[in-house]
């Protein structure tokens, strides 16, 4: 029956993972990646928990001031990069000049961008891009927009609408030369939507597709509901052996991107943090105690209290790396792929410990986690700690490794007494 | 000279392996160019390899690369599960000479 199963699934992971449009979107989430992780730096230096015993209330004012610059001009504009990088990648992946296709989708953004802040009092101040535009709230608009107008771009060159120039002319010259006329066009089929859309409809794009489309769709992916549903179908996927994450998180990390970003801006201004699921919450809550189905417990508890040898040597190849979160080595060593008797603490003890973390954060005995990024390869209890800014969102780590082992405890002692027979046996035929 | 190339999601999985298989290697006194690359770099890279071996997690990989492969007559396959749980040197090594040799 597994084997059925998976002969079903291998092509859709494998469709999902080539979309042509997936792909780029991943890329383009990691092309911020290294950005948001300099801005995280300097929001966890700024925010570091003892800093009201070393310095004064003012002083870290000024201080948290000094250096917000870092976050601001990363994670708090980051549908910048993302637009920016969906224009480049999928012009690429036409094998049309990427660096053209970026700057169109990056200015065919802006284009639809109100230059205006409205404060909550008082007049609208002219010339102005809120920040948020351009960070959290315009994050679906500038996707949906990057995707159009790259789309557009590399038609009108594929239909080879563009002006040559003779050999001799230098290469740099007659590139931006050939992108001339795809890019006046994109650009007015831009600028012509948000005149009609200004004029005739009295509003603005951002604010149309923030409430059609983000507010929904986000609100949506933020629930516990959701979550809960898509880290079964990554447990499954890992269950026959294919790389969950690549699949589920290429679809859920727009929405999960933006409640992690909408974090951080009410982090920074020294609000209460809004939501509890959010990228931060994944990486660190689901995948960073010892990697996908949280095996460092496991690890811990071959290592410590089973004997075959087979399980041993499991034990002692993944605890290197698990600490890591890296743990390929338990999922197709112990094995975790197609084994009937792990598939039920394989996605139990993820969905207990989702709950139980969520409704910790919830009911406001753990943080909720600050927005900031931490890389996934951080080792648990550190992760913890910088995610949420605090010392319980470590301990909580520790909480939900005792739950995971519990709940392995008794399978992993079947395999145990199984693989002590199979290896008794096996010595017995040789002697 | 052998030139094997692994490939995963991010190749770190498989760096592990690499590893494992260059102790082997050493130890048989053969010589072989072994590294790991991403799934975006995989394609951009085989054609720098003899062989290409690919983490179980990404089996769904397989066919396209292989499309792009054949333009460069190499073999591509998918790692035993075991050997690649195991980080088993010796077992990856010798399925990527085991598909050299049938070329």
């Amino acid at each position: 029956m597994f084997e059925k199963l998976s002969e079903f699934l291998l092509p859709i992971a494998g469709k999902l993972n080539n979309n042509r449009y997936l792909t780029v979107l991943r890329d383009a989430f990691m092309l911020s990646f290294p950005l948001t992780i300099f801005g995280s730096i300097f929001v966890v230096l700024t925010n570091l928990p003892f800093l009201n015993k070393m310095m004064s209330d003012s002083a870290i004012k000024s201080f948290q001031s000094m250096f917000g610059i870092a976050s601001s001009a990363t994670m708090g504009i980051m549908s910048v990069f993302v637009v920016f990088g969906i224009g480049y990648y999928l012009s690429k992946s036409y094998d049309v000049e990427g660096i053209f296709g970026g700057a169109i989708a990056l200015v065919s953004f802006l284009l639809l961008t109100p230059f205006v802040y409205q404060p909550d009092h008082g007049a609208a101040i002219q010339g102005v891009i809120p920040l948020d535009r351009l960070g959290a709230k315009g994050m679906f608009l500038g996707m949906i927009t990057a995707f159009i107008s790259a789309e557009i771009y590399r038609k009108i060159v594929q239909k080879n609408i563009t002006i040559k120039m003779p050999p001799g002319v230098p290469p740099a010259v007659a590139k931006s030369f050939a992108a001339l006329i795809p890019a006046l066009i994109t650009l007015t089929v831009f600028l012509l939507i948000n005149v009609f859309v200004t004029q005739v409809f009295k509003t603005n794009m951002h604010d149309v597709i923030y409430k059609a489309v983000q507010a929904p769709l986000v609100g949506l992916g933020g629930g516990i509901i959701p979550t809960i549903i898509a880290i079964f179908f990554i447990q499954i996927l890992w269950f026959f052996g294919l790389h969950g994450q690549i699949i589920i998180n290429s679809v859920m990390d727009p929405i999960w991107n933006t409640l992690m970003i909408d974090n951080l801006n009410s982090y920074t201004a020294g609000k209460p943090v809004p939501h509890i699921i959010s990228k931060t919450f994944i990486d660190i809550y689901t995948v960073g105690m010892g990697g996908t189905g949280m095996t460092l417990a496991v690890v811990l508890a071959i290592l410590f209290f089973m004997k075959s040898k087979q399980l041993k040597q499991v034990g002692k190849i993944a605890i290197g790396p698990g600490i890591f979160n890296v743990n390929e080595p338990v999922i197709f060593g112990l094995p975790i792929v197609m084994n009937p008797l792990i598939i039920v603490p394989w996605i139990l003890s993820p969905i207990v410990v989702t709950l139980v973390t969520y409704f910790a954060m919830a009911s406001g005995i753990v943080p909720r986690p600050t927005g900031v990024t931490v890389p996934w390869t951080v080792p648990v209890f550190i992760n913890g700690m910088m995610a949420t800014n605090s010392f319980a969102g470590g301990l909580i780590q520790l909480v939900n490794m005792a739950i995971v082992f519990v709940i392995w405890f008794p399978f992993l002692k079947v395999i145990d007494r199984v693989n002590v027979k199979k290896e008794q046996s096996e010595t017995e035929n040789v002697a | 000279m052998k030139r094997i190339l692994l490939a995963c999601s991010a190749g770190m999985s498989t760096s592990l392996l690499v590893t494992k298989m260059e102790q082997y290697v050493t130890s048989i006194g053969d010589e072989a160019k072994i590294w790991a690359v991403g799934q975006d770099q995989a394609k951009a890279e085989l054609k720098h390899a003899d062989v290409v071996l690919i983490g179980p997690q990404m089996s769904f990989l397989k066919g396209e690369l292989q499309k792009e492969a054949n333009q460069y007559g190499i073999k591509v396959d998918v790692i035993d599960m075991m050997a690649y749980g195991m980080t088993d040197g010796k077992k990856a090594y010798e399925q990527a000479l085991k598909l050299m040799g049938d070329q």
